[in-house]
């Protein structure tokens, strides 16, 4: 049995979606260690403490969680700090999306205390082709093709917490969220829909599922307080065709011949410094890709009920 | 932008009221949008009627036996002999037994992966209700109640030739494991007359779009044959089955047989029945 007290530590705290989760937690009653690397954020509140942590710097991250952690102080680690942009890349990147994951599962392994380990996972880091399912479920495959360094870096974390999965005391649960869609979240297609002229592939029109960052802090939530482990897909409300996705971001429907989508967008990300990647959305931009939430709502009794407010 | 064609807006232009009134009616697992999360929508499903209606009326002249064999509960597979080069038959089954079976529910047809890659194509299929074959996807729609249809000679039976019409060819087994493992009886469906709609003089090795081949018809469009559409009834599975037996192969193939051989006898009734290729 797992005890319900002890503070829950929470990477990517000065994130929109970190502040959200922050507040959640604090709200079911839990205490919160947030570390971030920016100024915080966050409003002053008697259960929670911040502590700005690079995490691409292993040593420091050791010697500012040394403490609480040996102490036993915390009980849970939610992982959900990530570079949202696939602008980010190389080394420095890649500590952070993948170099800080391994480092916080092997503090948890070797911290008696921390009981619960979550990391917040990726949909895009399922395969998307003609011939997966439409809805994805957890033991589809994943992409381990290689693709730009966003995709493998995210493929690369969620396997490694897969790895750790019953191989280390603490419970591991990974959630492989559908995109978040907003500003300032590393939302590939509020990028693509914030311009005047939406381009896609002609003739495809695939489902497309998004979630609201209520939704995505009531999912962590519950496998914060769940004693739950295991891998489980967080659809999102909206499950919506590509068309009308661009119709309800006011965009300006252009359908062109798939080739041409690539050199377009690449050219825009090049010169206007926008962070919509086609190569990362290409095959959503032709099969239907929407998770299939079963086994969350079955275990850990999360049911999408937020819509996303349109513009 | 305001000049597009939407869906809706064509649904209207080219179908009857009275089958845009019946695809306003059919189940639809509505994720939000007014589609279901495989993208099928009413306004695809009225569309769907719309464009195949001349087709199952007038050129096809469709007639039906058995459709109150469809469970009006609960999921259920339909499997069907496929034949005819082009896939008429599925459009033409799909159109019957929306238009027909009760409850209104849009039968959902599995299309084979190289559909999934034709541009427009596999989106008007998509919005009318069809799926990609996929395991996974068969246990979404099963486990949600829907109707599917399959064919089990796949692109073996649609490309037959001429002399081996009406011979079910190579019964692949997928659908016996999922109506086992899901409880669903399977209801056989002949289709007469779809095999001799298009006799195929040769196939080009040339895939396009996936597709395996490249067909080389008689005739530059489907003959109007008149289709004959019968509804067998239901081969039952829960009772004589246990959803553990879906792993047992000679369980499955048992099972896969026994849909084959009422299919053949369908088959062989209907044209027995039959006066004529085009009567």
């Amino acid at each position: 049995m797992i005890p319900a007290e002890g503070a829950v530590l929470v990477t990517g705290a000065t994130t929109p979606l970190g502040q959200a989760l922050v507040q959640a937690l604090l709200a079911a009653g839990r205490e919160v260690l947030a570390i971030g690397r920016e100024e915080a954020g966050l409003e002053a509140h008697p259960r929670l403490r911040y502590l700005p942590v690079d995490l691409t710097h292993p040593r420091a991250v050791r010697r500012r969680l040394h403490g609480a952690l040996r102490a036993g102080l915390v009980h849970t680690i939610v992982h959900g700090a990530v570079h949202r942009s696939p602008r980010s890349q190389g080394e420095r990147a890649h500590q952070l999306n993948v170099g800080a994951t391994r480092l916080l599962l092997r503090l948890a392994h070797e911290s008696a205390g921390v009981h619960r380990f979550v990391f917040l996972s990726h949909g895009a880091v399922y395969r998307v082709d003609a011939r997966v399912p439409d809805i994805i479920a957890e033991d589809n495959p994943v992409m381990l093709d290689g693709g730009p360094q966003w995709v493998r870096d995210r493929v690369e974390a969620d396997v490694a917490v897969q790895a750790a999965l019953g191989t280390i005391d603490a419970q591991v649960v990974v959630l492989r969220l559908a995109e978040v869609f907003g500003a300032e979240l590393g939302s590939q297609l509020h990028d693509y829909v914030s311009d005047r002229v939406c381009i896609r592939p002609m003739g495809y029109d695939p489902m497309i599922n998004l979630l609201s960052v209520p939704d995505a802090v009531a999912a962590t939530v519950a496998a914060v307080q769940r004693p739950v482990e295991g891998i489980f897909n967080v659809p999102g409300y909206d499950s919506l065709p590509l068309t009308r996705l661009i119709r309800l971001g006011r965009c300006r429907d252009l359908p062109m011949p798939g080739p041409l989508l690539g050199p377009l967008y690449a050219a825009r990300r090049r010169l206007l410094g926008r962070d919509f990647d086609y190569r990362l959305n290409r095959w959503r931009f032709h099969f239907n890709g929407v998770l299939d939430g079963r086994r969350a709502r079955r275990e850990l009794g999360y049911e999408p009920g937020n819509p996303l407010l349109w513009r | 932008m305001g000049l597009r064609p939407t869906t809706a807006g064509l649904a209207r232009w080219v179908t009857p009221r009275d089958l845009r009134q019946r695809a306003r009616s059919v189940h639809l697992d509505d994720a939000g949008h007014g589609h279901d999360r495989f993208g099928m929508s009413r306004d695809g499903v009225a569309l769907g009627l719309g464009l195949s209606a001349p087709l199952y009326d007038r050129w096809f002249r469709v007639t039906r036996s058995g459709v109150e064999h469809i469970p009006a509960e609960g999921g259920v597979i339909l499997a069907a002999n496929h034949s005819g080069t082009l896939p008429f038959d599925g459009l033409m089954i799909w159109h019957d037994v929306t238009r027909h079976a009760e409850p209104p529910r849009a039968v959902r047809v599995v299309l084979d992966h190289f559909v999934n890659l034709l541009p427009w194509v596999n989106t008007f299929f998509t919005r009318g209700g069809a799926f990609g074959g996929s395991r996974g996807n068969m246990h979404t729609l099963l486990e949600a109640g829907e109707r599917v249809l399959v064919f089990p000679e796949g692109v073996a039976g649609i490309g037959k030739p001429f002399h081996r019409r009406y011979r079910l060819q190579r019964w692949t087994e997928g659908h016996a494991e999922m109506a086992i493992r899901h409880q669903v009886p399977v209801v056989p469906v002949a289709v007469i007359g779809a095999e001799e709609q298009m006799p195929q003089l040769a196939r080009l090795p040339v895939p396009a779009f996936g597709s395996p081949y490249l067909p080389v018809p008689a005739v530059p469009v489907p003959l109007p044959v008149r289709y004959h559409i019968h509804y067998g009834a239901p081969v039952p599975v829960a009772g004589r089955y246990s959803p553990d037996e879906a792993d047992n192969p000679d369980a499955v193939e048992f099972l896969a047989l026994e849909v084959r051989d009422r299919v053949q006898a369908l088959i062989d009734r209907g044209l027995a029945e039959r006066q004529g290729v085009f009567a």
